[in-house]
Protein backbone atom coordinates (compact mmCIF):
# COMPACT_ATOMS: atom_id res chain seq x y z
CA UNK A 1 0.00 0.00 0.00
CA UNK A 2 1.37 3.16 -1.23
CA UNK A 3 1.06 6.04 1.84
CA UNK A 4 0.08 9.21 1.03
CA UNK A 5 2.91 11.82 1.17
CA UNK A 6 3.02 13.16 4.42
CA UNK A 7 1.99 17.03 4.55
CA UNK A 8 3.86 20.11 6.00
CA UNK A 9 0.63 19.93 9.01
CA UNK A 10 2.08 16.75 9.69
CA UNK A 11 5.51 17.52 9.74
CA UNK A 12 5.13 20.27 12.08
CA UNK A 13 2.58 18.09 14.54
CA UNK A 14 5.34 15.37 14.84
CA UNK A 15 7.62 18.42 15.33
CA UNK A 16 5.45 19.87 18.13
CA UNK A 17 5.27 16.91 20.03
CA UNK A 18 9.50 16.68 20.13
CA UNK A 19 9.63 19.82 21.23
CA UNK A 20 6.48 19.66 23.94
CA UNK A 21 8.73 18.59 27.20
CA UNK A 22 11.41 21.62 26.35
CA UNK A 23 8.56 23.66 26.22
CA UNK A 24 6.84 22.59 29.60
CA UNK A 25 10.45 22.80 31.30
CA UNK A 26 10.41 26.37 29.92
CA UNK A 27 6.82 27.20 31.09
CA UNK A 28 7.58 26.02 34.53
CA UNK A 29 11.05 27.86 34.64
CA UNK A 30 9.83 31.49 33.60
CA UNK A 31 6.69 31.15 35.46
CA UNK A 32 8.79 30.88 38.78
CA UNK A 33 11.21 32.98 38.13
CA UNK A 34 8.70 35.80 37.49
CA UNK A 35 6.65 34.94 40.35
CA UNK A 36 9.89 35.36 42.45
CA UNK A 37 10.84 38.03 41.19
CA UNK A 38 7.66 40.28 41.54
CA UNK A 39 7.66 39.16 45.25
CA UNK A 40 8.46 42.66 46.47
CA UNK A 41 5.64 44.29 44.65
CA UNK A 42 2.95 42.05 45.18
CA UNK A 43 3.58 42.21 48.98
CA UNK A 44 3.23 45.76 48.63
CA UNK A 45 0.04 46.11 47.00
CA UNK A 46 -3.01 47.85 48.38
CA UNK A 47 -6.51 46.40 48.81
CA UNK A 48 -7.84 46.95 45.16
CA UNK A 49 -4.74 45.98 43.42
CA UNK A 50 -4.26 43.08 41.74
CA UNK A 51 -0.67 41.62 40.07
CA UNK A 52 -1.51 37.90 38.72
CA UNK A 53 1.03 35.65 36.74
CA UNK A 54 -0.55 33.29 34.54
CA UNK A 55 1.11 30.78 32.05
CA UNK A 56 0.07 28.13 29.05
CA UNK A 57 1.81 26.27 26.79
CA UNK A 58 0.89 26.78 23.12
CA UNK A 59 -1.36 24.07 22.05
CA UNK A 60 -0.66 21.95 18.90
CA UNK A 61 -2.80 23.22 16.16
CA UNK A 62 -2.83 26.87 17.48
CA UNK A 63 1.26 26.73 17.15
CA UNK A 64 0.64 25.22 13.57
CA UNK A 65 -1.67 27.66 12.77
CA UNK A 66 0.47 30.72 13.72
CA UNK A 67 2.94 29.21 11.74
CA UNK A 68 0.41 29.19 8.67
CA UNK A 69 -0.90 32.56 9.52
CA UNK A 70 2.52 34.09 8.96
CA UNK A 71 2.87 33.16 5.45
CA UNK A 72 1.15 35.41 2.85
CA UNK A 73 -1.87 34.52 1.45
CA UNK A 74 -1.78 31.79 4.90
CA UNK A 75 -0.60 28.85 2.97
CA UNK A 76 1.95 26.66 3.28
CA UNK A 77 4.14 25.63 0.12
CA UNK A 78 3.61 21.77 0.14
CA UNK A 79 6.80 21.93 -1.73
CA UNK A 80 9.24 23.38 0.58
CA UNK A 81 7.97 21.77 3.95
CA UNK A 82 11.91 22.95 5.40
CA UNK A 83 11.17 26.38 5.40
CA UNK A 84 8.65 25.94 8.44
CA UNK A 85 9.53 25.19 12.04
CA UNK A 86 7.60 25.77 15.66
CA UNK A 87 10.60 26.89 16.79
CA UNK A 88 10.35 30.28 14.97
CA UNK A 89 7.26 30.50 17.07
CA UNK A 90 8.25 33.26 20.17
CA UNK A 91 5.78 32.36 22.48
CA UNK A 92 5.28 28.26 22.34
CA UNK A 93 5.90 28.48 26.04
CA UNK A 94 3.76 32.13 27.97
CA UNK A 95 3.32 33.78 30.62
CA UNK A 96 1.21 36.48 31.13
CA UNK A 97 1.48 39.37 34.19
CA UNK A 98 -1.76 40.83 34.85
CA UNK A 99 -1.82 44.20 36.65
CA UNK A 100 -4.11 46.60 37.88
CA UNK A 101 -3.42 49.74 37.97
CA UNK A 102 -1.24 50.78 35.42
CA UNK A 103 1.57 52.03 37.54
CA UNK A 104 1.69 48.68 38.79
CA UNK A 105 1.78 47.56 35.14
CA UNK A 106 4.78 50.04 35.18
CA UNK A 107 6.63 49.12 38.04
CA UNK A 108 6.06 44.99 37.20
CA UNK A 109 8.01 45.89 33.53
CA UNK A 110 11.13 47.59 35.68
CA UNK A 111 11.27 44.57 37.91
CA UNK A 112 11.67 42.34 35.29
CA UNK A 113 13.69 44.00 32.65
CA UNK A 114 16.39 43.99 35.33
CA UNK A 115 16.05 40.50 35.75
CA UNK A 116 16.03 39.60 32.10
CA UNK A 117 18.15 42.18 30.48
CA UNK A 118 19.21 40.22 27.46
CA UNK A 119 15.97 39.33 26.47
CA UNK A 120 14.42 41.06 23.41
CA UNK A 121 11.39 43.44 23.85
CA UNK A 122 8.38 43.30 21.39
CA UNK A 123 5.26 45.86 22.73
CA UNK A 124 2.42 45.18 21.31
CA UNK A 125 1.80 48.50 19.43
CA UNK A 126 -1.33 50.87 20.43
CA UNK A 127 -3.53 52.35 18.19
CA UNK A 128 -1.63 55.87 18.74
CA UNK A 129 1.99 56.71 19.78
CA UNK A 130 0.38 58.94 22.84
CA UNK A 131 -1.49 55.87 24.08
CA UNK A 132 1.77 53.79 24.09
CA UNK A 133 2.02 49.84 23.62
CA UNK A 134 -1.25 47.65 24.36
CA UNK A 135 1.00 45.10 26.00
CA UNK A 136 4.50 44.70 26.68
CA UNK A 137 6.33 41.72 25.46
CA UNK A 138 9.31 40.23 25.48
CA UNK A 139 11.09 36.81 24.42
CA UNK A 140 14.41 35.13 24.99
CA UNK A 141 16.18 31.64 26.22
CA UNK A 142 15.70 29.87 29.82
CA UNK A 143 18.22 27.90 31.72
CA UNK A 144 15.45 24.70 30.52
CA UNK A 145 15.96 25.16 27.40
CA UNK A 146 18.38 26.09 24.31
CA UNK A 147 15.70 25.44 21.72
CA UNK A 148 12.64 26.84 22.74
CA UNK A 149 12.21 30.50 23.46
CA UNK A 150 10.36 31.47 25.98
CA UNK A 151 7.62 34.89 25.88
CA UNK A 152 6.57 37.05 28.93
CA UNK A 153 3.79 39.94 28.53
CA UNK A 154 2.98 42.64 31.09
CA UNK A 155 -0.82 43.71 30.28
CA UNK A 156 -2.97 45.65 31.86
CA UNK A 157 -5.34 43.73 33.90
CA UNK A 158 -8.58 44.56 32.01
CA UNK A 159 -7.10 44.54 28.71
CA UNK A 160 -5.48 40.97 29.48
CA UNK A 161 -9.11 39.87 30.80
CA UNK A 162 -11.13 41.20 27.48
CA UNK A 163 -8.18 39.02 25.00
CA UNK A 164 -8.48 36.35 27.70
CA UNK A 165 -12.65 36.18 26.73
CA UNK A 166 -12.16 36.69 23.50
CA UNK A 167 -9.84 34.03 23.13
CA UNK A 168 -11.54 31.38 25.01
CA UNK A 169 -14.87 32.14 22.99
CA UNK A 170 -14.21 32.71 19.57
CA UNK A 171 -10.84 31.53 18.65
CA UNK A 172 -9.65 28.62 20.96
CA UNK A 173 -13.13 26.46 19.52
CA UNK A 174 -11.75 27.28 16.13
CA UNK A 175 -8.41 28.77 15.36
CA UNK A 176 -9.65 29.43 11.74
CA UNK A 177 -11.32 32.71 13.50
CA UNK A 178 -7.94 34.42 14.16
CA UNK A 179 -8.06 35.80 10.72
CA UNK A 180 -11.23 38.04 11.15
CA UNK A 181 -8.77 39.71 13.75
CA UNK A 182 -7.14 41.18 10.79
CA UNK A 183 -10.00 42.49 8.81
CA UNK A 184 -10.20 46.08 9.18
CA UNK A 185 -13.73 46.30 10.34
CA UNK A 186 -12.90 44.36 13.71
CA UNK A 187 -9.52 45.99 13.96
CA UNK A 188 -11.55 49.14 14.34
CA UNK A 189 -14.30 47.50 16.97
CA UNK A 190 -11.23 45.85 19.12
CA UNK A 191 -9.44 49.02 19.28
CA UNK A 192 -12.87 50.98 20.54
CA UNK A 193 -13.04 48.18 23.32
CA UNK A 194 -9.71 48.53 24.34
CA UNK A 195 -9.67 52.74 23.66
CA UNK A 196 -12.76 52.00 26.88
CA UNK A 197 -10.97 50.01 28.77
CA UNK A 198 -7.95 52.10 29.10
CA UNK A 199 -10.64 54.92 30.09
CA UNK A 200 -11.85 52.76 32.37
CA UNK A 201 -8.48 52.06 34.47
CA UNK A 202 -7.91 55.87 33.65
CA UNK A 203 -10.74 56.98 35.25
CA UNK A 204 -10.84 54.69 38.30
CA UNK A 205 -6.83 55.13 39.09
CA UNK A 206 -8.09 59.24 39.03
CA UNK A 207 -10.70 58.76 41.16
CA UNK A 208 -8.62 56.78 43.74
CA UNK A 209 -5.88 59.10 43.75
CA UNK A 210 -7.89 62.05 44.45
CA UNK A 211 -9.86 60.32 47.43
CA UNK A 212 -8.91 62.26 50.60
CA UNK A 213 -9.74 59.28 53.22
CA UNK A 214 -7.35 57.02 50.36
CA UNK A 215 -4.52 57.91 51.93
CA UNK A 216 -5.63 57.40 55.51
CA UNK A 217 -6.93 53.92 54.61
CA UNK A 218 -2.96 52.84 53.25
CA UNK A 219 -1.47 54.73 56.43
CA UNK A 220 -4.15 52.51 58.67
CA UNK A 221 -3.07 49.39 56.67
CA UNK A 222 0.57 50.17 56.86
CA UNK A 223 -0.30 50.67 61.03
CA UNK A 224 -1.74 46.96 60.61
CA UNK A 225 1.11 45.18 59.70
CA UNK A 226 3.50 46.42 61.82
CA UNK B 1 4.17 52.74 6.33
CA UNK B 2 1.18 52.45 4.79
CA UNK B 3 -1.86 50.51 6.67
CA UNK B 4 -4.91 48.89 6.25
CA UNK B 5 -7.05 52.07 5.90
CA UNK B 6 -10.73 52.22 6.17
CA UNK B 7 -10.75 54.03 2.65
CA UNK B 8 -8.30 50.99 1.16
CA UNK B 9 -11.11 48.35 2.44
CA UNK B 10 -13.70 50.75 0.81
CA UNK B 11 -12.20 50.62 -2.48
CA UNK B 12 -12.10 46.48 -2.33
CA UNK B 13 -15.70 46.37 -1.41
CA UNK B 14 -17.13 48.93 -3.91
CA UNK B 15 -15.18 46.43 -6.57
CA UNK B 16 -17.07 43.60 -5.11
CA UNK B 17 -13.97 41.90 -3.36
CA UNK B 18 -14.83 39.99 0.01
CA UNK B 19 -12.45 39.41 2.75
CA UNK B 20 -11.52 35.76 3.30
CA UNK B 21 -10.36 35.14 7.10
CA UNK B 22 -9.42 32.01 6.42
CA UNK B 23 -6.36 32.83 3.96
CA UNK B 24 -6.64 36.94 4.84
CA UNK B 25 -6.84 37.79 1.10
CA UNK B 26 -9.43 39.99 -0.11
CA UNK B 27 -11.14 38.28 -2.91
CA UNK B 28 -13.66 38.48 -5.76
CA UNK B 29 -14.86 34.97 -7.52
CA UNK B 30 -15.74 37.33 -10.48
CA UNK B 31 -12.29 39.08 -11.22
CA UNK B 32 -10.39 36.47 -10.47
CA UNK B 33 -8.42 38.33 -8.41
CA UNK B 34 -6.84 37.68 -4.80
CA UNK B 35 -5.50 40.73 -2.72
CA UNK B 36 -3.18 39.60 0.65
CA UNK B 37 -3.55 41.84 3.40
CA UNK B 38 -0.07 42.81 3.24
CA UNK B 39 -0.36 43.57 -0.59
CA UNK B 40 -3.42 45.96 0.23
CA UNK B 41 -1.38 47.54 3.32
CA UNK B 42 1.68 48.13 1.27
CA UNK B 43 -0.30 49.42 -1.40
CA UNK B 44 -1.82 53.53 -2.17
CA UNK B 45 -5.13 53.63 -2.44
CA UNK B 46 -4.26 54.56 -6.36
CA UNK B 47 -2.19 51.67 -6.49
CA UNK B 48 -5.18 49.20 -5.39
CA UNK B 49 -7.21 50.75 -7.75
CA UNK B 50 -5.57 50.59 -10.47
CA UNK B 51 -4.97 46.72 -9.92
CA UNK B 52 -8.46 45.98 -9.54
CA UNK B 53 -9.01 47.62 -12.90
CA UNK B 54 -6.01 45.74 -14.21
CA UNK B 55 -7.35 43.61 -17.24
CA UNK B 56 -6.05 39.86 -16.42
CA UNK B 57 -6.48 36.77 -19.15
CA UNK B 58 -7.49 33.06 -18.99
CA UNK B 59 -9.34 31.25 -16.64
CA UNK B 60 -6.68 31.32 -14.13
CA UNK B 61 -6.63 33.19 -10.58
CA UNK B 62 -4.55 36.37 -10.45
CA UNK B 63 -2.70 36.50 -7.31
CA UNK B 64 -1.46 40.27 -6.02
CA UNK B 65 0.89 39.60 -3.05
CA UNK B 66 4.46 41.29 -2.02
CA UNK B 67 6.04 37.96 -2.63
CA UNK B 68 4.97 36.13 -5.89
CA UNK B 69 3.44 32.64 -4.88
CA UNK B 70 4.95 29.33 -5.15
CA UNK B 71 3.43 27.28 -7.94
CA UNK B 72 2.39 24.71 -4.78
CA UNK B 73 1.14 28.04 -2.75
CA UNK B 74 -1.07 29.07 -6.07
CA UNK B 75 -2.66 25.81 -6.95
CA UNK B 76 -3.72 25.33 -2.91
CA UNK B 77 -5.55 28.42 -2.84
CA UNK B 78 -6.90 28.13 -6.32
CA UNK B 79 -8.49 24.99 -4.85
CA UNK B 80 -9.84 26.64 -1.84
CA UNK B 81 -11.16 30.05 -3.97
CA UNK B 82 -13.07 27.62 -6.04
Amino acid sequence: MVRPERTVEDRLREEYFDLLPDIRRVVSELEAEIKHCLVPISLRLDEYERLVVTSRVKECESALDSVRRRQEGATFDSGRPELYSLSSLNDLAGVRVLAFPRRRFAEADRQLRQRFPTWTADPVPGYSERDGPLALKYFGYCEASDTIRGEFQIVPMLTALFWEVEHSVIYKPSPLLKGVARSLEMQNRTRDILNGLKAFEDEFANLLRRDPLSKKRTKKKKKKKQ
Amino acid sequence: MPRLTESKTDILDEAGYAYSFDRQVYISRKKKKAFSVEFVQDHSEDQIRKYIQEHTDGPGWRFYFNSPPSEAVKHELESVLG
